[in-house]
């Protein structure tokens, strides 16, 4: 048995913006596209043990959501290696479907699929991946529904929920098949303030039930009592991990004590 | 021959007229909804799609009609040489290349976050297509396959010049001789042609738009 659920290994991945020719003719510099490309994840390492709950933060646009998407292997990483338990991911050949059914993922902006309902979201999987019997599927499905509370929702189609219904829903679906690992993006920032409140509920039921995670989030008082470890990312990288008291009393670097006094400051004023 | 029995002989014309275009339209289905799927996603021949499109977009059908029947329905005279099978051909063709531009549109209107939604729960890229892409796409096209359906109607009178099939148009050509009458029969042929567009897209454009609202598209 593999020691961690999931381990990445010196990851790397860059990507080029979508207007650098455009930038490039504009400013009529021809010499290297080096400035037009962003290095969203440099060399970032994280072991992940059953049972964990680890909480990345950092500013927007540092590479945070496109590392978690690296993790799931729904961006390729350029370099570097991702492991699920004892499987490589990022070695050629391997069937990275059924490698994602195992990972729960949660986005930021939810997407549902639109023409189905909460039930048919959360059922696809277990009918066309997990091939699952009908009935069987649509008890699991119904069960999913009823521990993240939405099962008044199971006959409403995305476009008929509120947005926290929604994002609990998106849960759902993430962990009905039982993943091994649970992987959310910014889960409550795309919801309205007074909505958020019901998707952290339900996120720490997860973490009271040792649900695997790893979240991206700048819920504070959340990641304070939940999280047993915090990262804090920028600009492409690991900057400091620790655990939430590190964070909350004396971070290590400049660089996160200013990200931490500026994010609590905004937390307090709300 | 007074205007009923006219009406008559031009009515049963349209059972032909209606099965010509629908399994034109089927066909486009068949072809243009995987070509823009490929389009879309497989870029790497996408210039395949782009060469069929042109092709078929580009030449006028009558040219189709001709070319394929007379050109080569003496090569392959239980294909080519069977005017409905050359008469679905080439318009299920020509929609197929319409029809895809029409659900390339809508793919990228449907966005490509639900096709990541749909590897992310371990769906692989032809399954979350079908699963996930394909009805919605439908949802989203609903008024250009409207505009489809009776412009393949109303194309479907150029099959008279390849003779041989008995629908609308050719009847009343017929009659124009027969009859020595020039304007009854393409009046009654005009209404119907109208008839047989104007609900059935109105009827597609109203249920999509339905639909649409219902799944927030």
């Amino acid at each position: 048995m593999a020691d961690f659920v999931m381990e990445a290994r010196h990851v790397y991945k860059t990507y080029g913006r979508k207007n650098a020719k455009k930038t490039k003719q504009a400013n009529g510099d021809t010499s290297d596209g080096a400035k037009h490309v962003v290095e969203a994840v440099k060399d970032v390492s994280l072991q992940i043990k059953k049972g964990d709950i680890k909480l990345i933060f950092g500013p927007s646009g540092s590479g945070k959501s496109t590392f978690l998407r690296c993790l799931a292997m729904l961006d390729i990483p350029d370099k570097g290696e991702i492991y699920l338990g004892d499987e490589c991911l990022t070695k050629p050949g391997v069937d990275l479907n059924k490698a994602r059914a195992r990972i729960g993922f949660v986005f930021q902006h939810i997407y549902l699929f639109r023409h189905l309902t909460a039930l048919g979201n959360v059922e696809l999987a277990l009918r066309q991946v997990l091939k699952l019997p009908k009935e069987e599927a649509r008890k699991r499905a119904l069960a999913a529904l009823a521990e993240v509370k939405v099962t008044d929702c199971a006959n409403k189609f995305p476009a008929q929920m509120s947005g926290g219904q929604a994002q609990r829903v998106g849960i759902a679906r993430a962990l009905a098949r039982n993943p091994d690992i649970i992987l959310l993006d910014e889960p409550t920032s795309a919801l309205d303030p007074e909505l958020t409140g019901e998707v952290i509920d339900t996120l720490r039921d997860l973490a009271r039930e040792g649900t695997t995670m790893l979240i991206v989030s700048h819920e504070m008082p959340f990641a304070r009592d939940v999280a047993e470890e915090m990262i804090f990312y920028d600009e492409g990288r690991i900057v400091e991990t620790g655990p939430p008291s590190q964070f909350f009393n004396a971070p290590n670097t400049d660089r996160a004590k200013q990200f931490m006094t500026r994010i609590i400051n905004r937390t307090t004023r709300e | 021959m007074d205007v009923w029995q006219e009406l008559i002989i031009l009515l049963e014309g349209v059972p032909l007229t209606l099965s010509i275009s629908i399994v034109s339209f089927l066909i486009g289905i068949v072809v243009g909804l995987p070509f823009a799927f490929i389009r879309v996603y497989e870029k790497e021949i996408g210039f395949v799609v782009d060469a069929y499109e042109k092709i078929f977009r580009g030449i006028p059908e009558i040219v189709l009609l001709l070319l394929f029947y007379f050109g080569l329905g003496p090569y392959f005279p239980s294909t080519f040489g069977n005017a409905f099978f050359t008469a679905a051909f080439v318009l299920g063709l020509r929609s197929g290349a319409n029809q895809s531009q029409i659900y390339r549109g809508a793919i990228r209107g449907v966005g490509d976050e639900q096709m990541i939604a749909g590897m992310s729960i371990g769906l692989s890229k032809w399954r979350a297509i079908w699963h996930i892409m394909i009805p919605q796409v439908f949802t989203f096209s609903t008024s250009g396959l409207g505009s489809e359906y009776a412009l393949l109607i109303k194309d479907s009178a150029y099959v008279y010049v390849i003779g041989g099939l008995a629908e609308l148009m050719k009847r009343a050509i017929e009659l124009k001789y027969s009859a020595a009458d020039v304007v009854t029969p393409f009046v009654i042929s005009a209404l119907l042609y109208i008839l047989l567009t104007f609900p059935i897209a109105f009827w597609l454009d109203r249920w999509g738009n339905r639909r649409k609202k219902k799944i927030g598209l």
